[in-house]
């Protein structure tokens, strides 16, 4: 069996100019989209509360909504996961804990209220209030004074007496969201007729670190495959397979921006291993353009690549092919991140084997006639003749 | 069958037996085992068949798969920053009011900024007083001054020596409690400059767990009763501990103690068996390898009454003493001091016990009255210890010390539960469909490239046993990203073999013969399929090194497929194929 005739001769260096047309527009639309649209971050990133709930009995998104509305909670957004006989929803919301800069003010006013308190100074990162009193205060009157502000309270700390000056230095941490929620949703209710399945709660801080250490990593990546590349083949086969890898990146980027799936830790990962997968795949085809020099010595370059490509085209087709095929099954049983991933790897693997023949070959073509052009001009620049 | 192929076939057949052979104690603790005992090391071990290899080298599940809690902790280290600053403020006050006598002095911290503002009661002094401030506390650099009033900030280095010492704290202080909760797989670990990650496989009620690790140290000071010292001993003696509990006794500086591995069956034998107003705790001695473990645990009667808590302590610090042995300083307020003098003249000669946490860390013996409200702990005979070592010990003491007295409070920064029902059904997802992706690989090879894709075949599944084998004596853990990376490297791995059989058949149309084919064929591939699998190395490499979570269980499981993929197809199938071609002298090979 074979799927591909041993001699196929299709110009694919001929088209190269419309296909490099073809995917910069494609590309540039996808930063342009990414700029205005942005992704639709995860709680991985983005920072928030996501918690899952599982009702006893029969209930719709819009009552459960109008559940959380009554019980004080006004942006949360909710979404039933699951076949809807399973009752169980995701309600997500901006921010970790019950601390805002709003009510944080409402709260020093309260907590002066309860005698000679100075240094009050709240910590919204990390959902804290700071504050010190001439004398000591019952932790009883410290969480009802600023419950009663609207925030709940985790716990009070007494940090003893201050060293600086005189008083005595409390701490007052904030409830997180999902307490929130569950208080919200079973108010009026003598027992909760829900049970809270999962807590997803990321702070904004650990969610920035998250996503800048995820793309340093990409950069990394990209930069240390260059080197390899540049180190084991030549100087001129760097730049394409480093264009191809970032029109890679960028197309599966495109996915996620496309399709709206969640962009989160497990993103990066698909497109970590997309980098990987597209040099992969740029290499064999080099491979063999390295060899095809030497074979074909005397022929252009762009013929010589274009031998090499058709030569190579059954197994670059056979290779993206099986490695799909190992995804069908992730595709049809996966779920959630799962599926996610799949389908953004199945993306990669299209667009991956594209840019080796179309991004990655003319790159060095082009780096090449330009070294050409350059001797033979050489000796007319009288700066460097 | 020459000798050349016996030696060759003996090395894969090895290899491939020993894959197997490590696989046994992960296939015992997935399938043999119940779940609630699948977490539990020592139990595994017991089911164990004598000949598996020990049980520490199984396959983890990760938090995802088999439910449980990943959390991650922040430090507030601006709060301890802050303290830091009104303490040395007071330095500050005291050094130039009391020591240097140059005048009145008042500091001010600002608890946002964390600068310090020093104002002199008469401006006239403020200029002998920067000078000293500056020469004296240079860990505190000029910001502004103005007449009478002088603005510093802490230093840079010192800021960011101290953000780390805090974090470090935390660390010591989370890892004790939960220890104390007894979580098998206990995963604690520093992320970023201020946070802490931490799995907690098999629990599942995050509001105890932020309970637990979230609330203050608890530093004490208490007397150890050695009135009676074989106490021990003697309990040991009259009712034998359980069997195969490996409770034994030992000496500390003379005074026998009852050491074992276990914390339950220790705490579990001296119940009830403890005189009034005596207690017993115990001290964590931790696995010199692996310092988040206890090695075993140590026990010491203490008394119940604990006189001086954390909250009297003032500094603590490891230095090196005119003897050149370490130490660690220690400094009272007014009021512990005094309590501090009176404890050490009533027990001269005795032990105090340094309790973090309800566990003992040291035991230092009083040599004499201690007054003035700051002490000396000597670290003892370093016993076979390096210089290093032996500071290293009075460095931890001085943490613990620090942990207790000066809290930097710590927050959930993140709360991941996930329940164990849905990490099984996710389970079943993943391996059905890591398995369809596998069938329908080898069934396509097969098809395509006959008796060279039989080979091939054979190379795969041995490759998916090597990966698995290859997490197990990692002691990876398993996460659903983990199982994408699996299936997605056995796509990598044919496409090797894909990328040899395509050149054998190359050279084959070229009217090579078979011999010349196989030979030739494997050679060209061998440097394109060398360079593929490096270029993804890097990519994982990076992604190990730079990920978290469930990016580390699938950089792992990428860099353990990579390899074993290198293995199968420039290994395994060439000497298969070439043993068809050479050893038995085929003249076609079925491509």
């Amino acid at each position: 069996m074979q799927l591909i005739k041993n001699k196929t001769n299709i110009d694919f260096i001929g088209k190269r100019k419309i296909a490099v047309y073809i995917s910069t527009l494609v590309n540039l639309a996808i930063l342009v989209g990414i700029a205005v649209f942005g992704f639709n971050f995860g709680v991985d990133f983005a920072g928030g509360t996501v918690v899952e709930l599982k009702f006893k009995s029969a209930i719709s998104p819009a009552e459960v909504r109008k559940r959380a509305e009554d019980g004080g909670l006004h942006d949360v957004s909710v979404q039933g996961i699951g076949s809807s006989d399973e009752n169980t929803f995701l309600l997500r919301m901006g921010g970790v804990t019950q601390l805002t800069e709003q009510n944080a003010e409402t709260a020093k006013a309260s907590l002066q209220s309860l005698g000679s308190v100075s240094n009050v100074y709240a910590d919204l990162s990390n959902g804290i209030i700071n504050f010190r009193s001439a004398s000591t205060l019952a932790p009883q009157a410290i969480k009802a004074a600023v419950e009663k502000a609207g925030t709940g309270v985790q716990e009070v700390r007494e940090l003893g007496s201050a060293q600086g000056g005189s008083g005595f230095d409390y701490q007052v941490v904030a409830s997180g969201m999902a307490d929130k929620v569950f208080s919200a949703l079973s108010q009026g209710q003598a027992s909760p007729d829900f049970e809270q399945r999962r807590v997803d709660y990321v702070g904004p801080q650990v969610g920035k670190q998250l996503r800048n250490r995820g793309i340093m990593a990409l950069v990394y990546a990209m930069f240390a495959i260059l080197v390899y590349v540049a180190f084991r083949f030549d100087f001129k086969f760097g730049p394409g397979a480093l264009l191809a890898m970032l029109h890679d990146v960028v197309m599966v980027a495109g996915f996620y921006l496309v399709s709206r799936r969640e962009f989160n830790l497990t993103s990066i990962a698909a497109l970590l291993t997309i980098v990987g997968y597209s040099v992969n795949d740029t290499i064999v085809i080099y491979d063999r353009i390295r060899e095809d020099m030497n074979k074909y010595q005397g022929k252009p370059l762009a013929e010589v690549i274009n031998i090499a490509i058709n030569d190579t085209l059954g197994r670059t087709i056979l290779t993206s092919g099986t490695t799909a095929l190992s995804l069908v099954g992730l595709l049809i049983f996966g779920v959630g991140e799962i599926w996610d991933f799949a389908a953004a790897m199945l993306v990669g693997i299209l667009v991956g084997t594209y840019s080796s023949v179309y991004i990655a070959s003319p790159l060095t073509i082009w780096l090449d006639e330009r070294a050409a052009a350059r001797e033979g001009k050489a000796p007319l620049d009288p700066k460097t003749a | 069958m020459d000798r050349g192929w016996w030696w060759k076939f003996g090395v894969i057949v090895a290899v491939t037996l020993g894959t197997v052979w490590f696989l046994v104690p992960t296939y015992y603790s997935l399938a043999v085992l119940d779940r609630a005992e699948r977490n539990n090391l020592a139990v595994l071990q017991e089911r164990l068949p004598a000949w598996a290899p020990p049980a520490k080298y199984r396959l983890n599940l990760g938090l995802d798969l088999q439910g449980g809690i990943h959390m991650v902790m922040r430090v507030d280290t601006k709060t301890a920053l802050q303290k830091r600053t009104e303490r040395r403020g007071q330095q500050i006050v005291r050094y130039i009011t009391q020591d240097k006598k140059l005048g009145e002095l008042k500091a001010d911290s600002n608890p946002e900024r964390l600068t310090l503002t020093l104002t002199a009661a008469d401006p006239a002094t403020m200029d002998a007083i920067e000078k000293e401030v500056l020469t004296t506390f240079n860990d505190f650099t000029k910001v502004s001054r103005e007449g009478a009033t002088l603005t510093l900030a802490p230093d840079e280095s010192q800021t960011s020596f101290f953000r780390g010492e805090a974090v470090d704290q935390a660390m010591l202080v989370i890892r004790n409690r939960i220890d104390k909760w007894g979580v098998a797989e206990l995963d604690v670990r520093k992320m970023g400059t201020d946070s802490i990650q931490i799995s907690l496989p098999g629990r599942s009620d995050p509001e105890q767990a932020k309970e637990l690790v979230g609330t203050t140290a608890q530093l004490e000071f208490r007397m150890v009763d050695d009135t009676n010292p074989g106490f021990f001993q003697q309990m040991l003696e009259k009712t034998p501990p359980p069997e195969n509990s490996n409770i034994t006794v030992t000496s500390e500086e003379g005074f026998p103690q009852l050491q074992g591995p276990n914390r339950e069956a220790m705490l579990g034998y001296v119940k009830d068996k403890v005189p009034e107003a005596r207690e017993v705790l115990l001290e964590c001695v931790a696995n010199p390898l692996k310092k988040n473990e206890c090695l075993s645990y140590r026990t010491y009667l203490v008394e119940k009454e604990s006189p001086l808590t954390g909250e009297s302590l003032s500094s603590a610090d490891a230095r090196f003493s005119e003897l050149n042995e370490p130490e660690v300083n220690i400094t009272f307020d007014a009021a512990g001091a005094r309590e501090f003098e009176r404890l050490t003249e009533a027990g001269t000669g005795r032990r105090m016990a340094i309790i973090l946490d309800d566990y003992v860390q040291s035991a230092p013996r009083i040599n004499e009255k201690i007054a003035g409200g700051s002490a000396r702990i000597t670290m003892g005979n370093p016993g076979g210890k390096s210089r290093e070592e032996w500071f290293s010990e009075a460095q931890t003491l001085a943490l613990v010390l620090k942990a207790g007295a000066l809290p930097a409070p710590v927050t959930t920064g993140e709360i991941r539960q996930v329940g164990a029902s849905m990490g099984d059904e996710l389970i079943r997802k993943g391996s059905l469909a890591a398995i369809v992706g596998l069938a329908l690989v080898v069934a396509f090879m097969a098809l395509y490239y006959k008796g060279a894709g039989l080979i091939a075949d054979a190379a795969l599944l041995l490759n998916g046993l090597l990966i698995l084998a290859g997490l197990a004596i990692f002691n990876a853990t398993l996460t659903l990203p983990g199982i994408a990376g699996f299936v997605l490297t056995l796509g990598v791995a044919v496409d090797a073999n894909v990328l040899i059989n395509e050149r054998i058949r190359e050279e084959l149309s070229h009217g090579k013969t078979a011999r010349q084919a196989v030979d030739q064929g494997y050679d060209r591939a061998f440097w394109t399929i060398f360079d593929s699998h490096v270029t993804a190395l890097i990519a994982g490499f990076i992604l190990f090194a730079t990920g978290t979570g469930p990016i580390r269980g699938f950089a792992t499981t990428l860099i353990v497929g990579l390899i074993a993929s290198l293995y199968t197809s420039i290994v395994v199938t060439r000497t298969i194929t070439t043993y068809f071609v050479h050893g038995r002298n085929a003249q076609t090979v079925s491509v």
